[in-house]
């Protein structure tokens, strides 16, 4: 058994192959229908990934957030180095960590990592990161000062040893957070999904008299590494450089990004020099993080019909000085870091048009803007998290759509779930005409989204905003779209990203931008002018 | 005497029984562009000329179409308008905001089904009590219909925030379009859904009053067509919940319609597990471009309320206009007789989604076609008949079939042209049987404890191979593969589905309040069912609430004790909910409050019976042993294998696989280690030996 070879012929590797993938789906189904916050069950912010045991990513969920994909292989090859080597593990075991280094680059984002056993030896792991409500500290945004603000970390620790529950730290879970039915609930149902995906996968062994996973790892991670490397060759060396403003604290200190991406042969290795130092908001990513929302665009770019795990990975460096923006260190605070990670796209392809203009897109009117409200309806404590997306950016062949969540993949919460959940009323949801960037082909718009306070208390309110001060930026000469803004009425200063309170009756306005436009404007059809009249997109 | 219809995408199927002599009789003709009713009335005729049945002995006709569905797909719906709450105009174009597909940055939503520029707000609010907050402004509503009026409007959806919690405003801007404006069509959203979440509640009404006019005028033709031909009988509508609905709740509800055609195979497989004693069985349905499954559990279809229509990327969840209306749980996976095998880039073979479809079809149809599909590879295994395909109508060559596979695929791979078309083979069984698990998982089920029944054109060949992957026992292949869901509109019952939203702990709820709504809710069902004939003693109830614990997103449903409930029932519907919550999760959570969502009460007419005698086939006295022909099995490589004549079966006769069974609309391959019976009624019992 240790000594044989499996090999798979392209019938068999294509079957297996596509099992693996429903495997890791149906336990994100299991998780979405199991969780309670918003974060997981309305919007989807969560991923699940089977590896083998080296910690190697096989197969992941479909339709997730990238970043989640690229850091749970990257967190589980730390837990077996540095926390719990191979022989360690038991069969039951569970474990968690929130550590922002090693996990997600962010305290709420919590890794649930479950080995696999299969006749007694361990033969992979499958693990869960899903956003939480709470982690204690102050609300999760903008607003911290030091990571010891952003609450509660908990390095790899075994939630479940050998099926039994670590009492201790599900006490001190509960007693650090608010809401805490939520957040221990989500949790539970990362466990359960973990669960699922390991029957079925027993299920699937047991059916193809597999005895361990790792040829058939092989087999899919090399493939994927092949197609990557492949298309990597066919694009024109070189070193393509780029430049991108965000807007920072939206107050005047901005974050300004440098990439240098080099394409030799059938490698790519981007590297952010230059780049602005860490931010003092709690904007600041892990080079995890960066690296995964780095290889992302370069996976949509280069080989997005071949399924993703740790093979795509391999032909792709990503290096930063350390200390800066995107390679933040200790004590920086990171709360809010998906603000910068969700901004490497928008560089990443600004610099590799230069090399494959037909193979990306233009700028998105990202960050997706994140809004928490907490406070107490009907005598309980919530958190409520909901996401806005902006327009999305034109392709080399077609227009962007209208409000839709890039590079990060979040639903947005309905606005009859959030009247359910809590004290406010909606006051607006509207596309937000004018606000795509021009060009041969143009952007998607924003989109408008109002709502009034109407409990009797103050609400807590975090908010993270983008593109107020920098708009997405058009490529190839397409136009810039329209930038975002925040107002509140009555009116009164509001920071863009950070924390105060929404009064009783206050109405908060938030318009976010739209995406930008590729090629040029002149270049554009003019029954596509006119239809965009007609439809009131532009006037 | 009774007739079912079935109209799909290239054929009207027709099965008539004759309740007198317990004779089932089956037609086929093409489906007719623009005008389906010419096709009805070609294959009426047919019935008529063939079998002596005129059209005015007819007692009843139940009918299925895909007008709606394609409505949908081809955007051939009427010029509609939508009125939304002032400020949410938006909202159907917005949708969730979410990607289906992460690494495609070309991809593409769906684009509304009323355009921008067609969607009209008009100031009123109610919040999520059911409070009015700001009233209707009755001013604007006639600037509305003017403006309506003035784009030739033909069809109105009405979607208004929290409407499920009070329905009043909606109402009055129904009263005041039908008292203004009658010649316009208006669906109302807390008819059509009256279920929370904005968006998915506005897609299903749009798409209502999208479909709404041209229903409505077919169903007018075929009714008046029909009567001018002396047809004196009842009609009903087949919907997508395998149930029947009336002319008149198909033109108020025509997206019920959606998945008539797949509704009915699934109620067909229901008569085929009653009829075989089977409880609980997986009906496999594959025809020229998709395959579906889907279970019935102890006699019952399984039932969601989750539902896409128009996909814009086929089979891509996700990519298509949500529909929350009651429909037979079905999956469905782009693998057909037309789906195209490729080596992709990364020197896999794949199969599908995409299809040859008719025209240039497979390659071995010999009109163009190079691309190799499922069935050339059927052919080159031996599994299809080149000189008896649709009965010989068309003749199939082998040659251009070994040429395709060969050039796309054996040379690419470096296999052989056998190996290559097994391949093939194999990979849509086994993606048919993945998706089948899973979706039998999902349920909390297992697979194993399921024997099958296959059909639709290619069923019959790739069922065998399904079912083997799945350790089937046993597989069924009825009489009448070919016209399936029509013999499904026979047997389903008249009904009547009602929806009601009251979102309340389950420790709290108002039971008076439920009751009231409850028996609201029976009385309309009885009142429908009445119009039908049908009498109320006749009548069953089935009523569920979906149920989660409190601050949950995913309800699941809850069968309700009978008759009036109270606090004594409490307890019991924990059990319940626990009982279905650990079924599916293999857990549940201690001390955590339930909560009750949406109420559905089905009133349901008796399941019609149909006592056949002896299927009629057009042949008469055949022999059933055809002699042998060259099929290559996965296991033996090609072999001398028997084939039968389906029309010369006897009854009982028993011999052991492998065979071919060949009839006009399939074939049926069965593999080695196998026991073939025929029952009675000429269906073909297949015992698959471990």
């Amino acid at each position: 058994m240790q000594n044989t070879t499996t090999t798979f012929d392209p019938i068999a590797l294509s079957i297996l192959w596509s099992r693996l993938i429903s495997i890791v789906d149906e336990a994100g189904t299991t998780l979405q229908r199991t969780s309670f916050s918003t974060v997981t069950r309305e919007s989807n912010d969560f991923a699940v990934v089977l590896m083998d045991k080296k910690g190697r990513s096989i197969a992941q969920s479909s339709v997730s957030v990238p970043s989640f994909l690229g850091v749970l292989p990257i967190l589980t090859k730390a837990l077996l180095k540095d926390y719990f080597p191979e022989d360690t593990w038991k069969e039951g075991d569970v474990v968690m960590t929130n550590d922002p280094w090693l996990c997600a680059g962010h305290k709420p984002d919590i890794g649930i990592v479950s080995p696999i056993f299969h006749q007694g030896a361990l033969i992979g792991f499958i693990g869960t990161i899903a956003h939480s409500p709470d982690m204690g500290g102050v609300l999760w945004g903008a607003g911290s000062r030091d990571l010891y603000e952003e609450g509660l970390m908990v390095p790899p620790t075994k939630l479940i040893s050998e099926g039994k529950p670590n009492e201790t730290l599900f006490n001190i879970l509960k007693s650090n957070v608010r809401a805490a039915d939520q957040t221990v609930g989500d949790i539970r149902a990362q466990i359960a999904a973990n669960d699922q995906g390991i029957r079925s996968l027993m299920k699937l062994m047991e059916e193809n008299n597999l005895t361990d996973l790792q040829d058939l790892a092989d087999a899919v991670i090399n493939a994927s590494e092949k197609a990557m490397r492949e298309a990597l060759l066919a694009a024109p060396d070189g070193t393509y450089e780029y430049a991108y403003d965000t807007d920072g604290d939206g107050k005047g200190n901005g974050c300004h990004f440098e990439i240098a991406i080099t394409i030799k042969g059938d490698e790519i290795i981007a590297d952010y020099t230059g780049t602005s130092g860490a931010h003092p908001l709690s904007i600041n990513a892990v080079l995890n993080y960066t690296f995964a929302y780095t290889a992302y665009p370069i996976k949509c770019t280069f080989s997005p019909d071949v399924p993703n795990n740790d093979g795509s990975f391999y032909p792709i460096t990503v290096t930063a000085p350390k200390g800066c923006l995107v390679n933040a260190q200790k004590p920086s605070p990171l709360g809010a870091r998906n603000i910068t990670g969700n901004m490497l796209h928008s560089v990443v392809f600004g610099a590799l048009a230069k090399a494959v203009p037909k193979q990306v897109q233009a700028d998105c009117g990202s960050a997706c803007w994140c809004i928490v409200l907490n406070g107490e309806h009907k005598g309980k404590e919530f958190v409520e998290y909901f996401f806005l997306n902006g327009g999305y950016g034109a392709r080399p062949n077609m227009d962007g759509e209208h409000v839709l969540s890039f590079p990060t993949n979040v639903a947005n919460v309905p606005i009859e779930v959030l009247e359910t959940d809590i004290a406010v009323r909606v006051t607006e949801k509207s596309l937000v005409a004018n606000s795509a960037g021009e060009g041969k082909y143009r952007g998607g718009l924003g989109q408008r989204f109002s709502f009034i306070n109407v409990g009797e208390k103050s609400l807590n309110i975090s908010l993270l905003t983008e593109k107020i001060r920098t708009p997405a930026k058009g490529i190839l000469e397409g136009k810039d779209g329209q930038m975002g803004s925040i107002k509140i009425i009555p009116e009164r200063d509001f920071p863009p990203k950070g924390l105060d309170k929404l009064h009783p009756g206050e109405e908060l306005i938030l318009t976010l931008p739209g995406g930008a436009g590729y090629g040029n404007p002149a270049e554009r059809a003019e029954t596509a002018i006119a239809e965009d009249k007609i439809l009131g997109y532009i006037s | 005497m009774k007739l079912g219809i079935d109209i799909g995408g290239t054929f009207t199927d027709f099965v008539l029984f004759d309740d007198d002599s317990n004779q089932l009789y089956f037609a086929k003709t093409l489906t007719t562009y623009p005008d389906p009713t010419k096709g009805i009335f070609n294959g009426i005729k047919e019935l008529e000329d063939k079998f002596g049945f005129p059209v005015k002995n007819l007692d009843g006709i139940v009918h299925g179409t895909t007008l709606v569905t394609n409505a949908v797909i081809e955007r051939k719906g009427a010029k509609t308008a939508l009125i939304t709450t002032k400020g949410f105009e938006d909202v159907l174009e917005i949708g969730r905001e979410m990607r289906y597909d992460i690494y495609d940055i070309f991809l593409t939503m769906p684009k509304p089904l009323i355009p921008r520029n067609l969607r009209m707000g008009i100031s009123e609010r109610v919040d999520i009590q059911g409070n009015v907050v700001t009233a209707l402004d009755q001013n604007a509503m006639q600037t509305l219909a003017d403006t309506l009026t003035q784009n030739g409007i033909e069809a109105v959806g009405v979607c208004l925030l929290n409407s499920f919690a009070n329905t009043k405003h909606e109402e009055a801007i129904g009263n005041f379009l039908s008292q203004n404006l009658p010649e316009v069509y208006f669906s109302l959203s807390s008819e059509i859904m009256p279920e929370i979440r904005e968006y998915e509640r506005s897609s299903a009404t749009a798409m209502n009053a999208y479909v709404q006019p041209i229903t409505d005028k077919y169903l007018k033709d075929f009714e008046t067509q029909l009567g001018a031909a002396g047809f004196k009988g009842s009609i009903n509508i087949m919907i997508s919940s395998g149930r029947l609905t009336t002319i008149d709740g198909a033109r108020k509800s025509p997206i019920h319609l959606l998945e008539s055609g797949p509704a009915g195979g699934a109620m067909a497989g229901v008569f085929y597990g009653k009829h075989l004693k089977e409880e609980n069985l997986l009906c496999f349905d594959m025809g020229g471009t998709t395959a579906k499954a889907c279970i019935i559990y102890e006699g019952k279809p399984e039932i969601t309320n989750h539902f896409e229509a128009g996909r814009v990327k086929r089979f891509k969840k996700g990519s298509g206009l949500p529909v929350r209306i009651p429909v037979i749980d079905l999956i469905e996976i782009g693998a057909g007789g037309g789906s195209i095998a490729r080596v992709n880039n990364i020197g896999l073979l794949t199969v599908g989604p995409d299809s040859a479809s008719s025209t240039p079809g497979p390659a071995c149809y010999n009109l163009g076609g190079e691309d190799p599909t499922v069935t050339d590879a059927d052919l080159v295994l031996g599994y299809l008949n080149a000189d008896y395909f649709l009965g010989g109508e068309m003749k199939l060559s082998v040659e251009a079939a070994r040429k395709a596979i060969e050039n796309k695929l054996a040379k690419p791979m470096g296999i052989t042209i056998e190996e290559a078309a097994m391949g093939v083979h194999r990979i849509v069984n086994e993606n048919m049987a993945n998706a089948a698990r899973v979706h039998v998982l999902e349920k909390g089920m297992d697979p194993r404890h399921f024997n099958m029944v296959g059909f639709g054109g290619a069923g019959p060949v790739h069922s065998f191979g399904v079912a083997r992957l799945l350790n089937t026992k046993r597989l069924i292949i009825p009489v009448g593969a070919g016209v399936t869901s029509a013999i499904g509109f026979l047997v389903s019952p008249v009904a009547s589905e009602k929806i009601h939203s009251h979102i309340s702990e389950l420790k709290t709820l108002d039971w008076a309040e439920v009751n009231r709504f409850l028996a609201a809710m029976e009385a309309d069902g009885f009142e429908f069912l009445d119009k039908s004939g049908i009498d109320k003693r006749d009548a069953s109830i089935q009523r569920v609430v979906e149920m989660r614990y409190h601050g949950q997103g995913h309800e699941i449903t809850i069968n309700l004790p009978n008759g009036e409930l109270s606090e004594n029932d409490v307890a019991e519907i924990q059990k319940r909910f626990i009982k279905e919550y650990e079924f599916r999760y293999n857990r549940s959570i201690e001390g955590m409050l339930m909560e009750m969502v949406t109420w559905r009460v089905v009133v349901e007419g008796p399941t019609p019976e149909m006592k056949v005698k002896q299927f009629s086939t057009k042949a008469s006295e055949q022999e059933s042993y055809k002699g042998t022909r060259k099929v290559y099995f996965e296991q033996t490589g090609y072999i001398d294998c028997p084939v039968y004549n389906r029309y010369g079966l006897k009854a009982n006769e028993k011999f052991d696989g492998p065979a071919i069974i060949e009839e006009t609309e399939s074939t049926t391959v069965i593999g080695v280690n196998t026991t073939i019976q025929v029952d009675n009624n000429k269906n073909i019992l297949i015992d698959l030996h471990q």
